[in-house]
């Protein structure tokens, strides 16, 4: 699940380092928006913890640096699976000679990856003692793994040793899995971080303190994680043959992207990331030449790009280049619709919708380059369809007053203040300052609740809430990702945290899951969220389009909507950065 | 010879030096400035959108507008409202709280000193902001929680000031006088000792002010303060992003008013202590 708020803005001070440049060695310099929560693969359910355990860590499967639309390929795995007859059974040969990286656990012996540890490391996700933050992504897929779960619930400790079902091992290279219905996604959630490969001598070895101590078998080792501001990653010395990919798309030639095709990678030496919270710092420290690779801050767009889509002069002559890219995303008002006032009001959330200005809101905080979303699916995805346009994202006072007279609330007499829950940075603060301007002129009084993220998640999970702010990021290319957030099963305090109930909608999406891709499917898709926008069970807000910046000597950097695995493709030119680095 | 009363001579002090009447006239018109805020004849539009987004300082807005075209200059005005019935508020309950528990703790010695005093250091070693936050979690946000916040952990150090004067005054000849008279301990304390210490709590009113406006200002910067209205933490919150566009004037208009207040009542806190206790002056 990769929730995040709508914008991340927070209060820290760049701590001034000012070191001679070294360009000797390989360093990509990143940054990382906000706190790591640990690497315990399990509970990798934030992008940005996500994208420093996938640097360490593996799965069997990750997508294509290069090919669009998004494309898995095999990464532990040998090969794509052979999938039975019945489409239910997955069997996986992973690929041999591959080891963990060194680790005391160990006791001084190179370990091997086995098929026992992608047996263990699945089990870990469904143990209820961890309480894994990644289990919705295979809760009631395979077979017998939920007895398993439920069985060990109350007991004061789980056994590994158990046999399951849908989750065995074949011999030491090859794997079985069998689900228990049709679950197209299956390939996308073996690849999210959550099913990442970890040893269990090393959990063992390490007890709690496992999240520090990461023991992958990925490109890159950090020895031990701890709370600082610099994560530091070097590369792994034993790291398999593993090379860059030598196709991609037309494009990707011409823009570079295929000069190290063939080589093996890591292609870097180090890879270095800062954490920095705050929005200025970060932008000051690029602009400085000192992290490669950042997204443009909203209050920084007029000093960086000329329209939409071209970098001043000044960033044009340092060699800097301009990723725009469209996110699959959403960012929404979440109504809790098992509040009685929403619940069967359809007219009052529906006025709600209508009086919100979204021109003006993409105008004030997106520079007027997000689109306007009109359902739950975002563009990019099979599902969305460019003609449809939802009469309630329209902006039309005369409709929602008519509306929310209609509901029982004329001029919202009678309505008690609605209060929005949010994040307690400044942008998601200004965004609800300014919903709450626009409800204004229906009558309807919005107060605008600041939380700590915490608290935030908190009074979502426990349907503490009358409304509440939210972006969704896909975390696979399909739309089950998206329509999933509206399924009543997966209500607070799973994904659905609108609470939204609807029998004809949970009805379409069971039978629209367990289809394998196919424009039937897509119709499908097409058909439930068309049928829910019209529904209003949020109040639907963007699709983003982010702009990022990178440095003339990073290469290979190709905008990845599921970046943790990009990293290791990265490489430095010390050659440009050491002609460059004298007109910062 | 004539003689003056306390107050009517410490009047007399406090007019002779200029720098505090300047920071009383200042502290008076931020009063007024606030009253008639709150009565909504000043600012009462600080809501509507009078003019584009973020424009600079004009004839017309003399502090420019901010994000959503509202005026700068009515959202300065009504955080000076916000700002002075935090003073007000928090000072309303933190005083008599430390004044009372001061007394009480100096008066009688013994277990309820032991107690009180257990307490208010107890109450200070926690950090305040720390205690703020987790006040403010507790009650859920806005003013009310602001004042509750401000007001529970404002009292500690006039407490123990109190505490000590009031075990000062009580082995002086007057109170024992009282006594012998047949006054009882509530007499004895608050008819004859604590009218001699009220210039503590006046000194001590005008700085607890300014750290509740202070703190007000924190903790709206950080999210936790007042909710949908302009505070000059959110003000300051807003610049913080805004900064890096040029839009200055939010940050300066609202750094500007606190500045002022802040000030004024430090400099209005020094002179009343040079009036009022002047054994102290130049300490």
């Amino acid at each position: 699940m990769k929730l995040f708020g709508l914008i991340l803005l927070i209060a820290s001070f760049l701590v001034g380092c000012s070191k001679e440049q070294n360009f000797d060695e390989r360093v990509i310099y990143l940054i990382s928006p906000e706190k790591i929560a640990g690497f315990d693969p399990i509970n990798a359910s934030d992008m940005y913890s996500s994208n420093e355990m996938g640097k360490v860590y593996e799965g069997l499967f990750e997508f294509h640096p290069l090919k669009r639309p998004y494309e898995l390929m095999p990464n532990l795995a040998e090969a794509m699976p052979t999938v039975g007859d019945d489409g239910l059974t997955y069997t996986v040969k992973i690929k041999k000679g591959v080891f963990f990286q060194e680790s005391p656990a160990f006791k001084g012996v190179k370990r091997e990856l086995k098929a026992e540890d992608f047996v263990y490391s699945i089990k870990r996700l469904a143990d209820p003692k961890l309480m894994s933050k990644g289990w919705w992504t295979l809760d009631d897929k395979l077979v017998g793994l939920n007895e398993w779960r439920a069985k060990y619930a109350q007991a004061e400790a789980t056994n590994y040793a158990d046999e399951i079902e849908g989750l065995k091992k074949v011999d030491d290279y090859t794997i079985q899995f069998k689900l228990k219905a049709p679950f197209p996604q299956f390939l996308y959630a073996l690849a999210m971080p959550y099913s990442f490969v970890v040893a269990k001598e090393v959990v063992d070895f390490y007890g709690k303190e496992f999240l520090n101590f990461p023991v992958g078998t990925g490109a890159f080792v950090l020895p031990k994680f701890e709370q600082t501001n610099r994560l530091v990653y070097t590369k792994n010395p034993n790291f398999r043959e593993k090379f860059y990919p030598s196709e991609g798309e037309d494009s990707d030639i011409a823009n570079g992207l295929l000069a190290d095709a063939g080589k093996k990678i890591p292609l870097v030496d180090k890879i270095v990331v800062d954490i920095i919270v705050e929005a200025q710092p970060k932008w000051l420290g690029f602009k400085r030449a000192k992290n490669d690779l950042l997204e443009v801050p909203k209050d920084n767009f007029q000093e960086v790009i000329v329209g939409t889509r071209e970098l001043t002069d000044d960033f044009k002559s340092k060699g800097i280049r301009l990723h725009a890219e469209a996110q699959l995303d959403v960012t929404f008002i979440s109504l809790n619709n098992q509040n009685d006032l929403f619940k069967d009001n359809k007219k009052l959330r529906q006025a709600i919708s209508l009086a919100y200005n979204r021109a003006q809101a993409n105008k004030l905080f997106y520079n007027d380059t997000a689109i306007e979303a009109q359902g739950v699916i975002p563009p990019g995805i099979a599902g969305y369809r460019k003609e449809f346009k939802n009469p309630y994202t329209k902006y039309d006072l005369v409709l929602a007053k008519k509306l929310l007279k209609e509901a029982g609330y004329p001029e919202g007499k009678g309505l008690p203040d609605l209060v929005v829950e949010t994040r307690n940075d400044t942008s998601s603060r200004q965004i609800l300052e300014q919903f709450a301007d626009n409800m204004k002129d229906i009558g309807i009084k919005v107060i605008v609740g600041q939380n700590t993220w915490p608290e935030l998640v908190n009074k979502v999970t426990t349907k503490r809430n009358m409304m509440y702010t939210m972006a969704w990021g896909a975390d696979y290319p399909d739309a089950e990702n998206f329509l999933g957030l509206l399924y009543c099963p997966n209500q607070s305090p799973g994904s659905n945290g609108a609470n939204y109930c609807n029998p004809e909608f949970d009805k379409l999406y069971k039978q629209a899951v367990v289809l394998q891709d196919s424009p039937e499917r897509t119709a499908l898709y097409e058909k439930i969220n068309e049928m829910v926008a019209l529904e209003v069970p949020w109040v639907f807000s963007f699709n983003r389009t982010k702009y990022y910046v990178t440095q003339a000597w990073l290469k290979n950097y190709k905008f990845m909507e599921f970046n943790h695995t990009q990293f290791q493709y990265l490489n430095v030119d010390l050659e440009v950065k050491k002609q460059l680095s004298k007109k910062f | 010879m004539k003689t003056n009363s306390l107050w009517v001579d410490a009047f007399r002090r406090l007019s002779r030096d200029k720098t505090a009447m300047m920071s009383l006239v200042i502290v008076i018109i931020f009063s007024v400035v606030a009253i008639l805020s709150w009565m909504g004849i000043l600012s009462a539009g600080w809501s509507q959108e009078v003019g584009g987004s973020n424009m600079p300082p004009s004839a017309e807005f003399i502090f420019g507008t901010d994000l959503f075209g509202r005026s700068v200059f009515d959202k300065v005005i009504h955080g000076t409202q916000i700002a002075m019935s935090v003073g007000l508020v928090t000072s309303l309950i933190a005083i008599p709280i430390g004044v009372v528990l001061g007394a009480l703790a100096g008066y009688f010695g013994g277990w309820v000193d032991d107690l009180i005093t257990w307490f208010y250091t107890t109450f200070s070693s926690i950090p305040n902001i720390m205690l703020l936050i987790s006040i403010t979690m507790i009650l859920g946000k806005g003013i009310f929680a602001v004042y509750v916040a401000l007001g529970a952990t404002g009292w500690g150090s006039l407490c123990r000031l109190i505490r000590g004067e009031v075990m000062k005054h009580k082995e002086r000849e007057y109170v024992q006088a009282a006594g012998a008279i047949g006054g009882g301990h509530m007499r004895k304390l608050f008819i004859h000792i604590l009218p001699n210490v009220t210039h503590l709590v006046i000194i001590n009113a005008s700085l607890q002010f300014q750290t509740a406006i202070k703190s007000e200002v924190i903790l709206s910067y950080l999210g936790l303060g007042v909710q949908g209205e302009p505070s000059w933490g959110t003000m300051i919150d807003d610049a913080k992003l805004e900064l890096a566009r040029g839009v200055w004037w939010q940050l300066a208009a609202s750094t500007l008013a606190m500045f002022l207040i802040v000030l004024a009542f430090n400099l209005l806190g020094d002179a009343l202590r040079d009036a009022l206790d002047p054994k102290l002056k130049g300490k």
